[in-house]
């Protein structure tokens, strides 16, 4: 009983050991990046200042590089200089995977901006790819435009992998014509 | 054995778990952490502490020991400072590890089996989730108290006693403190008796009166759910959620997610795991040797009371339970070791395939809790710094995952910072997975019209909590939110504490106190549709109450619903009212709130109605 007693005392003496109350909650200068940031008019999805323009659609960041999208995508991106006189160009850069092509055959991917829409394309070989598209001029009503892309079939959620599953991209923006 | 020797037999398996459970000294608080710790900004006297600690919460719960006095006293002590908590859940599980080996020890009279029950109990990697998890410390808490009273039993049955017989009982009640779960230790300390002290068979049989009474108290007092995952099934659910239990205890379909090559192997391991436990079994029941029983009835004791909670299995309820099997594979290398030949090889590759799967699910385990914790402290130490910078701004939070939402967002930490007017931005819920079982994201969302009326003046702020810090981003999100909301709408929910909601309530109510507005008699506000319910949240004071319940009529564009009566002062209150269907439609709603009576403070002569937080439409 009394080793028992001893072993309590020792516990007891073990957690007021760690009685060491910090002073108030310190919070470090460097929990917040304060810097000023700009709305993109082209942005690399695997760069974390790009969050604030994927919309919807878009799994987490793979190898610093790339996103899974789903079936149905969306950003946000700024109009480029002059766009809303002389419209812009539309493009989207990523890779249709081996098991997309293998278990779709093809997928077909169009896009709108702003509600303007834009002609499909469709890949039926594994690899690159690159979306490419004039944008009118009357697709650039404001400052910021939400281009919303859609694929025509994407891989469901399965045992392998829980998200669906549509194309890899890295990246996507407006070039100014 | 030699004095070092003995030294090393005690001491390895506590070096060992110190060395392999380092990194979970350094986990910081999330997810259900944060409703515990939030539970002291409710306490500020002798009853609300009380109340704090007994009343029955969460799914019908009473812990007021491993979970609610713990994190009470410990957040009093040392506030945010998790490692003082982190320090007394390891140092609990050291206790029990010291325990296990003594009492494997004495009823299997094997050194080996009593150097290996507590090493296979601290690989597990049930055991890691429960460790890892300052919310879990319930788990690791009732182990204690279950173990101490076991070693008193045992000590009483030695020595004759009188005061292990007392310090058990003190133990054991104790215990009920810490988790339901103690209600089968009678069972335990019977089968003890039963096997290796029959003498005291009879006086064990007492223990089960406190239980029964516990049962019964808790039948009677705590709420049980009826629907959802903690609703209790008595079916052949159990059968499936003892195998599940079975096959996590084990521990190679653990391994599957970490390593998903292993998955075909992950049947033939637990196949493997299991005809060696049952071969043991047969084997040992083969020589008549009873006490083995012991070991797997230990097991399914302490599992047992999770059984009816098929819909709801989770790894860290296995914590205490798999000490059970800790002791039964010990014992069973222990036999097979003695025995030389085939079943000496036999036991340790079995015993190799158990720590082989268990040991990288185990630290796996041990990462995962850690940068969830590492997330949560960066939202929340993110946060308090945007608030030193911008003190009077509303906080607006973007990039926010569905981990860190239900990680660090839900239970809302940084009130404990005494941190309000913090949303989500709106448009920030799209990548934010729903689960309503848990709770509504809607609420935690600052109505379009709103964020924008406030970026417009330079109210708010906008944080990006995709990176590993908090990144200010109100420019690009001021600029993205101009082209995609209307500033015209009106927003379904209205935080009467939150200055930037002031333009929908009416002239009546009075200023802003610490985030909550109080009525007059009558109070007016505008509100945004469609939606099915009108819900009100606030705070009904005690003085509203002495004379009997309070009542809060409301009308809603010329339609009035039945007076609600409130009968509890001094308590926060939800109302949820059925709208209809012309008013389910409806764009705009106009409310009316009244109460059939007010009351005066003497500092403040004002009449007084009620206190409101939240109110909006679903």
């Amino acid at each position: 009983m009394r080793r028992l007693s001893c072993a309590c005392l020792a516990w007891l003496l073990a957690l007021a050991a760690t009685a060491c109350r910090r002073s108030p909650e310190t919070v470090p200068a460097s929990a917040t990046q304060e810097e000023t940031q700009e709305l993109a008019s082209m942005i690399h999805v695997a760069d974390p200042r790009a969050s604030l323009q994927l919309v919807k659609g878009f799994h987490e960041v793979e190898q610093n590089a790339w996103r899974w999208t789903m079936a149905r995508f969306a950003v946000t991106l700024r109009a480029p200089a002059g766009a809303s006189q002389k419209g812009a160009v539309l493009v989207l850069k990523g890779a249709v995977p081996d098991p997309v092509i293998a278990k779709l055959k093809s997928v077909t991917l169009t896009a709108n901006v702003e509600g303007v829409p834009l002609a499909a394309e469709t890949f039926s070989k594994p690899g690159d790819c690159t979306y490419r598209r004039d944008v009118p001029p009357g697709a650039f009503p404001a400052e910021a435009v939400t281009v919303n892309f859609a694929l025509d079939k994407a891989l469901a959620p399965g045992e392998a992998d829980h998200r669906e599953l549509g194309i890899v991209v890295t990246s996507v923006g407006f070039e100014a014509k | 054995m030699s004095r070092a020797l003995r030294a090393a037999w005690w001491l390895a398996p506590a070096a060992f778990f110190l060395a392999f459970y380092w990194l979970g000294l350094r986990i910081w608080f999330h997810q259900d952490d944060f409703a515990w710790l939030n539970l002291s900004l409710h306490v500020h006297s002798w009853r609300d502490l009380a109340h704090a600690l007994f009343v029955p919460r969460s799914f019908g719960t009473i812990r007021p020991l491993s979970e609610r006095g713990f994190f009470l006293a410990f957040y009093a002590l040392f506030g945010l400072n998790a490692v003082p908590f982190r320090i007394a859940v390891h140092l609990t599980q050291l206790a029990n590890l010291v325990l296990l080996a003594w009492i494997v020890r004495r009823i299997t009279h094997s050194r080996l089996a009593g150097f290996l029950a507590p090493l296979f109990w601290a690989c597990s990697s049930v055991l890691a989730a429960a460790l890892a998890w300052t919310s879990s410390y319930n788990q690791i808490l009732c182990a204690f108290f279950v173990l101490l009273s076991l070693w008193l039993l045992i000590r009483y049955g030695e020595t004759g006693r009188r005061s292990y017989w007392i310090a058990q009982w003190v133990s054991f009640l104790l215990g009920f403190g810490a988790l339901e779960i103690n209600v089968v230790y009678p069972v335990i300390a019977a089968a003890y008796t039963w096997f290796w002290a029959r003498a005291h068979f009879r006086k064990t049989l007492w223990l089960f009166v406190p239980s029964g009474l516990y049962g019964l108290g808790h039948l009677l007092v705590a709420p049980k759910p009826e629907t959802g995952v903690y609703a209790p099934r008595l079916d052949a659910s159990m059968l499936q959620a003892l195998w599940r239990y079975w096959e996590m205890a084990l521990g190679p379909v653990r391994l599957t997610p970490v390593w998903p090559e292993f998955g075909p192997w992950a049947p033939v391991a637990t196949a493997a795991l299991t005809a060696g436990l049952v071969g043991f079994l047969i084997w040992q029941l083969g020589h008549r040797r009873w006490p083995f029983v012991f070991a797997f009835l230990w097991f399914l004791a302490l599992l047992a009371p999770f059984l009816p909670f098929s819909g709801h299995v989770s790894d860290y309820y296995l914590a205490a339970p798999v000490s059970g099997l800790a002791v039964l594979g010990a014992w069973a290398v222990a036999r097979g070791w003695e025995a030389r030949g085939w079943r000496r090889l036999l036991a340790l590759v079995l015993a190799a395939i158990y720590l082989g799967v268990s040991i990288p699910v185990a630290r796996t385990t041990l990462r995962w809790h850690f940068e969830r914790g590492r997330m949560a402290r960066t939202l929340v130490y993110g946060l308090a710094r945007a608030r030193q910078l911008h003190p009077s701004k509303t906080i607006l939070l973007t990039g926010v995952t569905t981990d860190l939402f239900w990680t660090a967002v839900f239970d809302k930490p940084y009130r404990l910072l005494g941190l309000t007017h913090v949303y989500l931005a709106p448009g920030a819920e799209e990548n934010i997975e729903d689960h309503p079982e848990l709770g509504d994201i809607n609420e935690f969302i600052l109505p379009a019209a709103v964020a924008l009326e406030a970026l417009e003046h330079k109210q708010a702020v906008v944080y990006d909590a995709a990176g590993d810090r908090l990144r200010n981003v109100t420019g690009p999100y001021y600029a993205l939110a101009r082209s995609r909301w209307s500033r015209s709408e009106l927003p379904r929910r209205i935080d009467a504490g939150n200055p930037l909601f002031a333009s929908f309530l009416g002239p009546e109510w009075y200023p802003i106190e610490a985030g909550y507005r109080w009525m007059p008699r009558q109070a007016t506000l505008r509100l945004g549709g469609p939606g099915r319910t009108l819900r009100l949240a606030g705070f009904c004071p005690q003085e509203q109450v002495r004379s009997g319940p309070v009542h809060l009529r409301v009308r809603v564009d010329g339609h009035t619903f039945e007076p609600v009566a409130l009968r509890r002062g001094n308590a926060p209150f939800e109302v949820a009212l059925p709208l209809p269907d012309k008013l389910a439609q409806a764009g705009e709603l106009r409310v009316v709130l009244e109460v059939d009576r007010t009351f005066a403070r003497p500092e403040d002569g004002r009449p007084l109605g009620l206190v409101f937080g939240s109110i909006g439409v679903r």
